[in-house]
């Protein structure tokens, strides 16, 4: 890689490029992280005793997610929530990657792909201020089921597990449509209408012949929305609480209320490690490598 | 079983555009039948309407006389081979053969026993476990034949399959394609711009142009006796003399071309004194001794080309209006040279007169 850079622009230019995307990797990513995990094995002590006979390596911190029940419950929550924020973005997501993909002219496809992006030039705490007051009690939607007669009285989606998943559907839809966009439009469209022209209906042709195809990139999207919402904190901060929590929720708590870094660093490397093993569970699932994802 | 195709005065539009002009035509049952035409001349949209990807603006196309209007693709009695072939990639060659079988709910002994038939048809005995990217072009073409034919299709639509594939394989492909429709008697409707194609497979074929169907006729009618002059310039070679009408009776015409002094053909359709006419001859009948009652014109010439059984000759007239010529081999001499004057002769029973003049 080196030479390569050096061949288009020069030696010092090249060390150059080398030397901060180095700094930035070493720097800003692995030094934090090995002092993440060496604080997630020490006991959280006085200042004083850091370095002392009591400061000694220990699963302890590791230890206290099983011990604690509401952690735990809360723990395996947001594992399971995060698996239906994603099931639930794919099954919205795919129809408009598709339609995006091979059945809108050009025109209307630039159109809809612009009227996604633009609300996500805002901010995403705005964003979701946006759904708590839509989901408010007394706020638009409830209005409008009522006006329709949908409904007798209006629905509480605020503070509970609802309003989280409609906020986080939403919130990481883009990261969804577009790897499985990418990936339908590089379907030959013949493809469609030989399955079609053979004998098969709509469901047996997304089935057989454009959802194989497209898996690389429903795998890459369920990834990164697994893992948005998985550490998502702003949505659930916002549209859930107090009744619905998040595990980034009592990750936060630890650092900035308990003031306890050891303890929130082996929290959050639970999760790393549990984002890890989906990311694998789901390449296992698709049969995709790291290759097709990369695409 | 009838399979005969019927386009019932069918109308294609899509805006304002007119891809296909009002056609009313039948394609008999069991008919290797061709649409040839230049690309953008209507003539996938033809497909694409038989096939009912699309549904024609007015009109109906009828499949064995039943109306296919409102029919999905999915559940019409034809089974299409696409230009790019259009093999599923992820699929073996035996799954692909068998999709359509699978689509059908035919059980897994049954489709396994007709593709393996299948295979047998196309010479492919034993590949069914290979991946599609395994075949070579030539082997991928025969798969994409034994997909189509395995729902048993009553019309095979074929949208210039072998464009893709090197002349020698082309060449045996068209037999091959001939001895398939003769075996299983299915309506083979062919779609091309080669008229090599077009012409050695067809019973029939339909010479298109801007969305308009120019003549439909057999092979050797549409070389001899070409209707328009689309037809007479676009199927095989051809010169085209235009000229004015000075007279017309017992079905031959004379024309004034100018420098070129008066020509004598044979007219096509009712033509009369006083309007504009171009006179067709094809390179391979001019002659160069005259005898009695041929027609002659005086050329120089610009190039002389030997290809083996025929010698090509590009000439320029007075009207400097540039003729090809065909010649026998045996009719070489020395005196067939760049700059050489040269005198054509032509019967005139071999040249044709159709209306309109200007440009061919």
């Amino acid at each position: 890689m080196f030479s390569q850079l050096k061949s288009r622009f020069g030696s010092s230019l090249a060390v150059g490029i080398i030397g901060m995307i180095a700094i930035w990797l070493i720097g800003l990513v692995i030094l934090p992280q090995i002092l993440m995990v060496d604080y997630s094995f020490r006991p959280n002590l006085l200042p004083a005793d850091i370095g002392g006979p009591n400061d000694t390596y220990s699963l302890m911190n590791y230890e206290t997610l099983f011990s604690n029940k509401i952690h735990l419950a809360i723990f395996f929550k947001t594992i399971w929530s995060s698996v239906l924020v994603t099931s639930l973005t794919l099954v919205v997501s795919y129809p408009i990657a598709f339609y995006l993909a091979k059945v809108a002219t050009p025109q209307k496809a630039a159109l809809c792909l612009l009227l996604l992006i633009i609300p996500f030039w805002i901010n995403e705490i705005l964003r979701t201020f946006s759904w708590y007051i839509i989901l408010a009690y007394k706020g638009p939607l409830n209005a409008l089921l009522l006006g329709l007669g949908i409904i007798d009285r209006p629905i509480r989606f605020l503070s509970g597990d609802g309003g989280v998943l409609i906020g986080m559907v939403y919130a990481y839809i883009l990261f969804m449509i577009f790897p499985i966009y990418n990936a339908i439009e590089s379907l030959d469209a013949n493809q469609i209408k030989a399955a079609r022209n053979l004998g098969a209906g709509w469901i047996r042709t997304h089935w057989r012949v454009v959802i194989p195809h497209a898996k690389p990139g429903i795998a890459t999207g369920c990834i990164m929305t697994f893992m948005l919402a998985a550490g998502s904190y702003a949505v659930p901060a916002l549209l859930g609480s107090p009744g619905s929590r998040w595990f980034t929720q009592i990750i936060y708590n630890w650092f900035f209320e308990g003031g306890d870094w050891n303890q929130g660093a082996a929290y959050a490397f639970l999760l790393l490690i549990i984002c890890i093993g989906f990311i694998a569970l789901v390449m296992r699932v698709f049969k995709v490598g790291l290759g097709d994802i990369a695409k | 079983m009838d399979s005969s195709v019927h386009l019932d005065n069918t109308i294609m539009q899509f805006g304002e555009f007119t891809a296909i002009q009002q056609t009313d035509l039948t394609i008999k049952s069991g008919e290797f039948f061709s649409f040839l035409g230049p690309s953008g001349c209507g003539k996938t949209t033809i497909l694409n309407m038989i096939s009912g990807f699309i549904d024609p603006t007015q009109g109906d196309i009828k499949i064995g006389g039943k109306s296919m209007r409102g029919v999905p693709a999915n559940k019409r009695p034809t089974s299409m081979i696409f230009q790019n072939l259009a093999l599923f990639p992820l699929m073996t060659v035996a799954e692909n053969i068998e999709f359509g079988l699978e689509v059908r709910g035919v059980s897994k002994s049954e489709r396994k026993k007709a593709s393996d038939r299948l295979l047998e048809l196309v010479a492919l005995e034993g590949s069914g476990n290979k991946k599609v990217s395994e075949l070579s072009g030539g082997q991928k073409q025969r798969i994409a034949i034994a997909r189509a034919l395995a729902v048993e299709p009553q019309v095979l639509l074929l949208d210039e399959p072998l464009s893709a594939l090197d002349l020698k394989l082309r060449q045996h492909m068209r037999t091959e394609l001939k001895a398939i429709q003769r075996k299983t008697g299915i309506t083979f409707i062919y779609i091309t711009h080669d008229q090599g194609e077009a012409l050695t497979m067809s019973d029939r074929v339909a010479v298109m142009s801007a969305g308009r169907i120019q003549q439909v006729a057999d092979p050797i009618t549409l070389y001899r006796d070409p209707h328009t002059a689309f037809v007479a310039s676009f199927v095989g070679e051809n010169n085209g003399v235009p000229g004015k009408v000075i007279e017309a009776n017992s079905g031959l015409v004379v024309l004034d071309c100018g420098p070129l002094g008066k020509l004598t053909g044979r007219s096509q359709g009712n033509i009369a004194i006083g309007t504009d006419a171009t006179l067709f001859i094809r390179p391979e009948h001019f002659r160069l001794q005259a005898e009695d009652g041929m027609h002659t014109l005086r050329a120089t010439i610009d190039e002389v080309n030997f290809e083996g059984a025929y010698l090509t000759l590009n000439a320029n007239t007075p009207a400097n209006l540039p003729l090809s010529i065909q010649l026998g081999t045996h009719q070489f001499s020395e005196s067939l040279k760049k700059g050489a004057p040269v005198s054509l002769s032509y019967n005139q029973q071999d040249a044709i007169v159709i209306a309109g003049g200007g440009h061919v």
